[in-house]
């Protein structure tokens, strides 16, 4: 129609279209590319280098012209950036704090000037990211630049961080991680792909020079996959790797990592499928128009899923139905792209879907309408693996309660959107989603001052807020908790399959015999499944102690399936009625303190007066997690737009501990206390060397007001057992003292789900010093037994 | 020209469930306020659809036969001929679409567009305007009188004494008897939203409004220190897709005051546009209550011909 007709003022006071829209000019950039030859460098000791001889990437605009072209760095790069970083990391982390607040600041300054370069190149690359949310995060991380010495004492920078980032992540997201590992004293190495994101992580590593960041202090690496990525993680001077992207590539980039000995963590923000949750006393119109407004964007980082409230479910489709009516079609990455998006509207047609659609599909080509799946469930196709293109399913819920069991269904724990005037409901629901972010009566709200992880797979890492900045700090007193190394080569299916050796009878005095342990699952103390049980070699290693179960994958099974029973209640009760429990806990050791404190001594060898004594530092340190329950306890963060925002920190469900050798009890109770003290359920496997402890403190644990199930003691294997707990896709996170093997088996396994991991590598010689009790120490173990979720809700 | 609304009978369970977000309607104003407008020969077709939508008004005490005749010559030929012309637009019938006047002014009007040999409508505001705080019997023989004084729409205000104390029936009854005493004339009914309180009254007295049989609703007097806003709009519009959607009727949306600029107008459009869609881009469905409007909008249409920006004294007065 439009073709057809000429654009006369009188047809158009018919047709009252708008007309072509006014294409930006793009003048600046374009001027800025020339510059550099449109074929851009790498960045490292403070300006661009184009080392010779490197294949280089093209990168083309949506109309398929040349916009420039990019490096793939080498070997050699990568060790060139790494010196760069040290260096500019011992310029940067010399500053005072004052002084790298004002660099921040300053390129504040900077974008005022040089903005309309900058969001002229985004546009080219397509990358939109607004100057005003990066004026933002420059704004705020300065502050926390200025003030992490008065707030955040006794913490410093980890060294150099390489952050690494898929080619579909957003210019934003990666600048919330460089920003606050900046702000923190670090030095960054960048890892970009050299897709849309790169040309502008460049001009801003330029301006960042400009705005008197020393040379070195950020680094941009330019290259074709995540195998840079990984180059980048093995060279000894980065002390940490964090990812942004998809999911794919940050499980590549663990599993490529695993075994170096340098810690990443991953915050997988692109692809999640996200709830869209109307509830019946929600403003229709307005969740109408936030549900087209977040569905059907060319570039959508997540997947949105409509679920519908059954009573409103008519008056929501009609106004879908008006408000979509004329939508133009949205561009399509490929042709590619519109096959998958036709076969997927196909198989949703077969099962009964019917269609919610602007206009009808046009002949193939790389674009499709807007359209809405009605009639989807959580078994869709079409649900359980997202389509590229415009597609929205909706489904539908009956009652509030189901409407959250319907969010909470998914792999993923990323987001949620959710319509209602009713108060009470609205945080109910939040309370109840297990996902990073709840947006109330709004959608996709970021802002660096909200603390969001990813629940569930979606992601091990906190980013935004004050807690996103721990990340990028370390205790000033501990020491890096793994070697680096290089991995070794392992086959992973064989990790923790070698049997233990087989107890065979002897002639041995009965009266003498060593006495059998039971483990404790589920509230009740019990033999292991295979009924099987390995002894206990005394501390010099010349006799047998005691005999202990021989747990496996079907104990720790049942172990997971009673805490995962009890967690949510447990989460769910106030701290001060958990504090009350944990000091039930402590006066349950006080009283079996004789008994407890002889099993220390006979299993490690200690006086009894030594063993004593850990008894008593233990009971003091769960005492002092007793105390912690109902103090830390979240916030209201500031946002700059108007509304109540809410950080919660949340626990992160089942955690499996396998313990250290070291101060068997005193290191036990430390883990444990920390992990229920913030909401948890426990799965602990004792050190195998010295089981015996914690065997003796599972009377303690039935004698306790702790629900049954909360904390599961199971002995065996160390290897089978952390197996086990690897391959349980409820256990969230996994802290691990052990073999270098386990530290990269853990590593390489758990992906998919992503499960956090705090793993140390148990040297001979001790690491960590449990007698300490440093409030920074508890500090530390807290913020690792939670995750964050932050709640927005605005208000005019 | 479809059917008029005939109104239904007051329904309370609906006008109970109604809820209204409202940051995110504040959100859904900024959205369309940041719309880019149209460009060219599309702005000026948009801006003579503008010009076609306007109620020309003059609503002031000193209002005598000689300032309502200028203005009625004005909204006959709102737009310089030769203008048109060059647009190939003269023969289109660019008049605005009605003149607004109080009721005692209803009889020179309309004398002087039969003088012009124009059927343009005349519209009066009625039912005591602006405060609407006289008794219910004269405010009905108000628009009796405007009535049989030749008036074919009746701009009447509700009583906002009854819409704010929740007096939903009491209110429906008496605009329905308003509604009776027009007759074949069209009711535009005024809800005065600066004075309603919360954007939940506005969409309540909308459908109040509607069932009681309004042909259009209306933003507000021009009198109010809050006139037509942007998000109080969206509010009203919403309200009148959600009586559509459940009756089958169309009515129409009236913002009035305030609105002067031609990009103002476009806005509006826009925003009719995008929430109502383009069968309500018509002088039936929308109109834009306003009297320096058209000044600013013959200005832009004397740039789009001539590429020059005409000086005010270089363009017919009203």
């Amino acid at each position: 129609m439009a073709g057809s007709t000429i654009n006369t003022v009188q047809n158009i006071f018919q047709s009252m279209e708008y007309g072509p829209a006014a294409t930006p000019s793009t003048a600046t950039a374009q001027a800025w590319l020339d510059k550099h030859s449109r074929s851009l460098g790498l960045f490292f000791d403070g300006k661009f280098v184009r080392p010779a001889d490197r294949q280089s990437r093209s990168l083309a605009d949506s109309k398929g012209g040349h916009v420039c072209s990019t490096v793939c760095a080498v070997e050699a790069d990568v060790s060139q950036a790494a010196s760069s970083a040290v260096s500019g990391h011992k310029a940067w982390s010399g500053l005072s704090c004052y002084q790298r607040a004002k660099v921040l600041l300053r390129l504040v300054g900077v974008l005022g000037q040089h903005g309309q370069c900058l969001s002229e190149l985004c546009e080219l690359c397509e990358a939109s990211c607004s100057p005003s949310a990066l004026v933002r995060l420059l704004q705020y991380y300065s502050s926390w630049a200025q003030l992490r010495d008065t707030l955040i004492p006794n913490w410093t920078p980890l060294g150099v961080v390489a952050v690494v980032v898929s080619e579909d992540c957003s210019l934003y997201s990666l600048m919330l991680k460089v920003l606050p590992a900046l702000a923190m004293g670090n030095s960054v190495v960048v890892v970009v792909p050299g897709q849309s994101s790169a040309p502008p992580a460049l001009l801003l590593a330029q301006l960042f020079v400009g705005a008197g960041l020393p040379a070195g202090a950020l680094n941009v690496l330019t290259g074709s996959d995540m195998s840079l990525g990984v180059k980048v993680a093995q060279n000894p001077s980065i002390s940490f790797v964090t990812y942004s992207g998809n999911k794919q590539d940050g499980v590549t980039l663990c599993k490529a990592t695993a075994g170096m000995g340098v810690p990443v963590s991953v915050s997988p923000n692109i692809g999640a499928t996200c709830p869209f949750i109307i509830f019946e006393s929600a403003d229709i119109d307005s969740a109408v128009d936030a549900v087209i407004e977040a569905a059907f964007k060319k570039k959508r980082e997540v997947h949105w899923v409509l679920c519908v409230q059954e009573s409103v479910l008519d008056s929501v489709v009609a106004r879908l139905r008006l408000r979509m009516a004329g939508m133009k079609c949205v561009a399509l990455h490929s042709e590619g792209d519109r096959v998958l998006v036709d076969t997927a509207v196909q198989v949703a047609q077969q099962q009964g879907a019917t269609l919610v659609q602007s206009c009808a599909a046009p002949t193939p080509g790389a674009q499709y309408p807007p359209t809405v799946l009605c009639g989807a469930a959580p078994s869709s196709p079409f649900v359980v693996s997202p389509s590229p293109g415009p597609l929205l399913p909706l489904m539908t819920f009956r009652s509030n309660t189901e409407a959250v069991t319907l969010g909470n269904h998914s792999p993923h724990g990323q987001a949620a959107s959710i319509w209602t005037e009713d108060l009470t409901l609205a945080l109910d629901t939040a309370k109840s989603l297990s996902v990073g972010s709840v947006w109330v009566n709004s959608h996709s709200v970021s802002d660096p001052c909200l603390p969001v992880s990813g629940h569930k797979d979606s992601g091990t890492c906190t980013d935004g807020g004050h807690e996103g900045l721990y990340q990028f700090l370390r205790l000033s007193s501990s020491s890096s908790p793994l070697p680096r190394s290089s991995p070794v080569s392992m086959d992973y299916s064989k990790f923790g399959t070698a049997a233990s050796p087989a107890i065979i009878p002897d002639d041995s005095d009965p009266a003498s015999a060593p006495m059998p342990y039971l483990q404790f699952v589920g509230g009740k103390p019990c033999k292991s499944v295979s009924g099987c049980s390995v002894a206990v070699q005394s501390p010099g290693g010349g006799s047998v102690l005691a005999y202990c179960p021989d747990g496996g994958r079907k104990d720790v099974r049942n172990a997971v399936e009673a805490a995962v029973k009890v967690q949510p209640g447990w989460m769910k009760k106030s701290p001060s009625a958990r504090a009350q429990s944990l000091y039930s806990l402590t006066k349950g050791l006080e009283a079996k303190r004789r008994d407890i404190a002889a099993s220390v001594s006979v299993q490690t060898g200690l006086s009894m007066d030594e063993a004593d004594t850990e008894v008593e530092l233990s009971i003091a340190r769960l005492s002092d997690w007793a105390a912690y329950c109902d103090k830390n306890q979240g916030g209201t963060p500031p946002l700059p737009q108007s509304g109540s925002a809410l950080s919660l920190p949340e626990a992160l469900g089942v955690v499996g501990l396998v313990l250290p050798d070291e101060n068997p009890l005193l290191s036990m109770v430390t883990l444990l206390g920390a992990a229920i003290a913030s909401g948890n359920a426990v799965v602990m496997v004792p050190s195998q060397k010295y089981p015996l402890p914690a065997l003796a403190f599972i009377q303690v644990l039935q004698a306790s007001d702790l629900p049954a199930g909360l904390v599961n003691v199971i002995t065996g294997s160390r290897d089978e057992l952390t197996a086990a707990l690897a391959n349980h896709s409820v256990i969230k996170a996994i802290w691990y003292w052990g073999s270098a093997e386990g530290c990269q088996y853990l590593q390489y396994t758990c992906t998919s789900p992503l499960k956090i991991l705090h793993l140390f590598c148990q040297k001979e010689d001790g690491g960590k010093d449990w007698t300490k009790s440093h409030p920074s120490l508890l500090e530390e173990m807290w913020r690792k037994a939670v995750q964050w979720k932050s709640v927005w809700i605005p208000t005019a | 020209m479809s059917a008029r609304n005939p109104g239904m009978k007051l329904d309370l369970g609906w006008i109970s469930k109604v809820r209204v977000n409202t940051h995110a309607v504040l959100k859904r104003a900024q959205t369309i306020q940041g719309h880019k407008t149209p460009k060219k020969q599309w702005q000026a077709a948009w801006l003579l659809k503008a010009v076609t939508c306007i109620d020309l008004t003059t609503l002031a005490g000193d209002d005598t036969p000689s300032n309502v005749h200028r203005l009625c010559l004005k909204a006959i030929q709102p737009v310089p001929y030769h203008l048109l012309n060059k647009m190939d637009m003269h023969d289109q019938g660019v008049t605005t679409a009605a003149v607004c006047v109080y009721p005692s002014r209803v009889a020179d009007a309309v004398k002087s567009l039969k003088a012009a040999n124009s059927s343009l409508a005349v519209a009066s505001v009625a039912t005591g305007f602006p405060a609407g705080q006289t008794p219910l019997e004269t405010r009905l023989q108000e628009v009796r009188l405007a009535v049989a004084n030749g008036a074919t729409e009746i701009d009447i205000v509700i009583n906002r004494t009854l819409a704010l104390t929740g007096q939903w029936e009491a209110m429906y009854e008496e605009v329905r008897q308003f509604r009776e005493a027009c007759g074949d004339a069209h009711m535009k009914t005024i809800l005065a939203v600066g004075e309603l309180g919360t954007f939940t009254n506005v969409y309540k007295a909308s459908l109040v409004a509607m069932m009681a049989g309004s042909d259009f609703i209306k933003t507000s007097t021009g009198k109010e220190s809050v006139n037509a806003t942007y998000p109080v709009a969206i509010v009203m519009v919403r309200a009148i897709r959600d009586y559509f959607l459940c009756t089958g009727h169309k009515v129409g949306f009236k913002p009035a005051g305030g609105i002067r600029t031609a990009h103002e107008s476009l806005l509006w459009l826009t925003l009719i546009k995008e929430e109502l869609g383009h069968d309500w881009l018509c002088p039936h469905l929308f109109r834009l209550g306003a009297s320096s409007l058209l000044a600013d909008i013959e200005r832009q249409i004397y740039h789009h011909v001539t590429g020059q920006y005409a000086a005010y004294h270089e363009l017919p007065m009203a």
